[in-house]
């Protein structure tokens, strides 16, 4: 039964900046799980540290606040648990692409079906905005001492190259088409990852609304841009366009998906492939104990799992 | 006249054949009813340095420690023989190739340069020129035997037999020590049969060219000097054995514990544990698939043990396991599973630190490390195995007290049982139960379900997926939310600090302390870990010179056993009392002092990397008992 967007809030009292892009994200995957009609049992929200990490407590779907860029491998633990939940993270650009990175990049490589939405504002807010992986060198923003001295990463070409399937960017306050983003890559099976610009308003003075709103253009507008891979010989030529399109930056910044191959198999089907039942029968859902308590494998079991380590004693000789 | 036990080493560079050697010799003698306890000493590579077994052999007990000197030194290469010669008794055999012979010490560069100098200067003070040849000489006139063999010309002849080629011969070396040694127990061709079969199952074309080459050797072998080294017949009672690491038992243990969910960054010497279960990830029987492990090898000990904690939230029975390096890297996920009360396994293999210290050998260092590590207050089971039966059991236990009461359970081994190979007993899972606590499946509301009730320190505890709920890192309140309430803060903070309370209550202290030996004794040992088999055998050795002594083994960490230690100490005395340890600080006397107030202040400590043998802890206890108030131990290559 769908509900609506509501139906998934909680009642707490959201402690945000007034204005902070955090909102829209907010409203997008609220309003993104509403339409999906997804079990609120059966979802969870897994963020890191920081204002992004505190978006489970306000979706009133399962939510696991965890460590400061760990929202990843908390996240992988939980599907590959339990594949039939929907697991979605929410990081900001520290946590995903600074202290998170090799498990970003890890991600990339399993293709396990999860969902990443990546707060993007290019500061540490919670801190008092130190500069993130994803502010270009030599930018300035009102809470920075020195300009940046580090150069920025690319987050859509990492994630491209890290292997993700769906990659995607999107504006945090155009909530409708945020909103649809969000729910193409929870739909796809594999990993997916959304750069979500979003402004804060009290660190960021460099990448404002304004910037954006002028800044930002559809890809979706392009008359011959296509993402998607059909056929796995397109998977290097759509993987190279969609690289070169990450690049563009500055005066006009696309947004919308970039690149997206449900031809890769997922983390799950992997293992599927080499436990057979691991879909329909998986790690969280199997039955350890028969006879209400006493181990599955118990001393017979145990004893023909084990043969190889087993040595019979040869019976002793005759003259004994 | 046959011997009731015996003592190996064999030794040669990393990557000869060590490993086979230890298996075939270990199954062949399991298979004659004895008992075997080995330990693996090797460096941190791959090819080349040098590597050693030491074996005990036993036709009454299963050995519990090792002990020198030997009566057998087999050495595949020149560097065992300078490594090793003064391991030898008198009367002892060496093994050793004579198309080494001429080679000299300084020429040995895998040696390392200490060691060489260290050798040259023992054997000139002898007046010994260090050559093997000058060496094997030496050697026979202190009451050695010696057996020189051609291993090259030994093996060529498998070149015409078996049309094994010239690049391959040098792998059948290992062969020619099984054949020496089987020689001079007087093993015969069906055990090292038996031996190479279960070596190479599934290689059926090896066994046949190694068992000649083996039986060939002992044939020579029993020519020379017919069975000297024979050992009584075994008088264990025992029909069958299994033969084990301390990384397999403990994967073995997690197995019939139900684990569902390992991951694991590689670390020496943790790995194998992995390994073993990833080998049995899919648990098949008569045909049937049972159930399915999945095993992760992660980017990262930090994403090891947050994937074993996401495993857990969704209701798998999860675990992890590390050594030192890697366990520092847990711990901040170590204190998220301690605020969001998380049942997980970290099994801890402790090696020589601090740092990557001795990556391959063993220690007990970490002790404060596994017991106190983590910010702010939470409560954590530590429980630290002695030997490998022991270990078996912990494992399965492990995940029983984490999910009983809802928190992260270390389990603390180290390398000297991870690399130990043992023949015990098949262990039974037969008084074993599976507990899983306070878990659900069904919650009546599942919008209104409370993760962290306040009903009591361990609330119940439905996976995701059976009802909405919340975790975060931050004081929570009873549906997991965010609060700094100060009022709730008490609560929340109290009602996780009691759970260790409540076990400290429901699990025997017996069960956390046990003591052997004496039970009236003048003189206690205390210890933990692997110290337990040597520390044993210690005392009966000492009971038998009418010296009334105990051995009190320490198996829980935490909750700690304080009532029954402490009673203990007053019992005896504390100046009767000697704290024995794989590090310098002996920590466990810290930490029963911590408890009790009552510090221990004789001990026996070595922290070479090397394994506390029975010989040096009866010296150095009737040192202590001279008057010495510390006695540091360093024996062993």
């Amino acid at each position: 039964m769908a509900h609506k967007p509501e139906y998934y809030r909680t009642d707490l009292w959201v402690d945000w900046c007034p204005g902070c892009g955090n909102y829209g994200i907010l409203t997008a995957l609220t309003q993104a799980i509403a339409e999906l009609g997804l079990d609120p049992v059966k979802t969870v929200v897994v963020s890191g540290i920081g204002c992004s990490g505190k978006t489970p407590h306000y979706i009133r779907v399962s939510g696991v606040h965890t460590l400061h860029g760990r929202a990843i491998p908390f996240a992988t633990g939980i599907k590959l648990a339990n594949p039939s939940l929907t697991v979605i993270v929410e990081g900001g650009d520290g946590d995903l692409l600074g202290i998170g990175a090799g498990h970003f990049v890890a991600l990339g490589r399993r293709n396990i079906d999860l969902t990443v939405i990546m707060h993007n504002n290019q500061v540490y807010g919670l801190t008092k905005g130190q500069a993130s992986p994803t502010l270009p060198r030599d930018m300035r923003t009102k809470s920075l001492l020195k300009p940046n001295i580090q150069d920025m990463l690319n987050p859509l070409v990492l994630a491209i190259a890290s292997g993700y399937t769906f990659v995607a960017r999107a504006f945090a306050l155009d909530v409708k088409h945020l909103k649809e983003i969000i729910k193409q890559a929870i739909m796809h099976k594999g990993a997916s990852f959304i750069d979500v610009l979003q402004p804060c308003v009290t660190y960021n003075d460099v990448y404002t609304v304004q910037f954006y709103r002028k800044a930002i253009y559809r890809l979706d507008d392009e008359s011959n841009w296509d993402p998607i891979v059909r056929d796995p010989s397109e998977e290097y030529e759509k993987k190279m366009k969609a690289i070169a399109k990450a690049q563009e930056w500055g005066a006009s910044i696309p947004v919308g998906v970039f690149y997206h191959n449900p031809l890769v198999p997922s983390f799950e089907e992997r293992l599927q492939g080499r436990l057979r039942y691991y879909i329909e029968n998986p790690p969280a859902r199997q039955s350890i104990t028969v006879n209400g308590g006493a181990p599955l494998i118990d001393d017979r079991r145990m004893r023909k799992l084990f043969s190889k380590k087993i040595v019979p004693v040869r019976s002793r000789r005759p003259s004994d | 006249m046959s011997l009731r036990e015996l003592k190996m080493v064999i030794g040669g560079p990393q990557g000869a054949g060590l490993e086979t050697i230890l298996q075939v010799l270990t199954t062949a003698l399991a298979h004659n009813g004895y008992g075997v306890l080995s330990g693996r000493e090797y460096h941190s590579n791959i090819i080349g340095r040098h590597s050693y077994v030491l074996i005990r052999v036993s036709s009454y007990e299963i050995p519990r420690s090792l002990t020198y000197p030997v009566e057998v030194l087999a050495a595949i290469d020149p560097e065992t023989v300078f490594t090793h010669y003064n391991d030898l008794a008198a009367g002892g055999f060496l093994i050793y190739d004579i198309g080494g012979e001429d080679i000299h010490v300084g020429k040995i560069v895998s040696m390392g340069r200490h060691l060489r100098e260290r050798i040259e200067e023992e054997l000139s003070r002898e007046g010994v020129e260090p050559i093997i040849k000058e060496l094997v000489n030496y050697l026979e006139s202190k009451g050695v035997k010696t057996l020189g063999l051609n291993y090259r010309e030994i093996v060529s002849e498998l070149r015409e037999k078996y049309g094994v080629p010239p690049a391959k011969l040098v792998r059948y070396t290992s062969s020619i020590v099984v054949g020496a040694i089987a020689g001079l127990i007087g093993l015969d061709a069906e055990s090292i049969h038996v031996g190479f079969s279960y070596k190479f199952a599934g290689k059926e074309k090896l066994v046949e060219p190694n068992v000649y080459i083996a039986m060939r050797v002992a044939e020579i072998v029993r020519k020379l000097y017919g069975a000297p080294l024979a050992l009584e017949e075994s008088r264990l009672p025992y029909t069958e054995y299994m033969i084990v690491s301390g990384n397999d038992v403990v994967a073995m243990g997690k197995i019939v514990g139900g684990v569902r969910f390992q991951s694991y960054y590689p670390i020496t010497p943790a790995q194998d544990e992995s390994f073993f279960l990833e080998n049995y990830e899919r648990l098949v029987v008569d045909g049937e698939q049972l159930a399915s492990i999945v095993v992760l090898q992660t980017e990262d000990e930090i994403a090891a043990i947050t994937t074993a904690i996401g495993a857990s939230l969704a209701g798998a029975r999860a675990a992890t396991a590390t050594s030192g390096p890697g366990f520092d890297l847990m711990v901040e996920g170590l204190s998220w599973a301690g605020i969001n009360e998380v049942p997980v396994v970290i099994t801890y293999y402790q090696r020589g630190g601090p740092s990557t210290g001795l990556p391959t050998r063993g220690g007990q260092s970490d002790l404060f490390a596994a017991v106190f590590s983590g910010h702010g207050e939470f409560p954590r089971i530590v429980v630290a195995s002695g030997d490998h039966l022991e270990a078996f059991h912990d494992a399965v236990e492990a995940f029983n007290l984490a999910e009983r009461y809802q928190l992260p359970v270390i389990h603390l081994l180290d390398k000297f049982l991870a690399n130990s190979v043992v023949t015990i007993p098949v262990p039974s899972t037969h008084d074993m139960t599976i507990d899983r606590g306070k878990m659900i499946s069904h919650v009546e509301n599942p919008f209104e379900y409370k993760r962290f009730s306040l009903d009591g320190p361990v609330s119940r505890r439905a996976p995701l997926g059976h009802a909405v709920m919340w975790y975060t890192g931050n004081e929570h309140d009873e549906y997991g939310h965010i609060t700094e309430d100060p009022v709730l803060r008490i609560e929340m903070y109290t009602k996780r600090m009691k759970k260790i309370e409540l076990a400290d209550r429901e699990i025997p202290e017996e069960q956390r302390a046990q003591l052997y030996g004496s039970d009236d004794p003048e003189i206690l040992l205390v210890g933990w870990g692997s110290v337990k088999g040597v520390a044993i055998d210690v005392v009966e050795m000492l009971e038998k010179k009418g010296i009334r002594v105990g051995y009190l083994h320490i198996h829980y960490m935490s909750p700690f056993p304080r009532r029954r230690v402490s009673e203990l100490i007053d019992k005896i005395g504390l100046e009767n009392i000697i704290a024995v340890e794989h590090s310098y600080e002996a920590q466990i006397s810290k930490l029963i002092a911590m408890h009790t107030g009552k510090m221990i202040r004789k001990e026996i400590v070595k922290f070479t990397g090397r394994p506390i043998y029975m010989h040096e802890l009866a010296t150095a206890v009737s040192r202590i008992l001279d008057g010495r108030d510390k006695v540091v131990l360093n024996y062993g290559a």
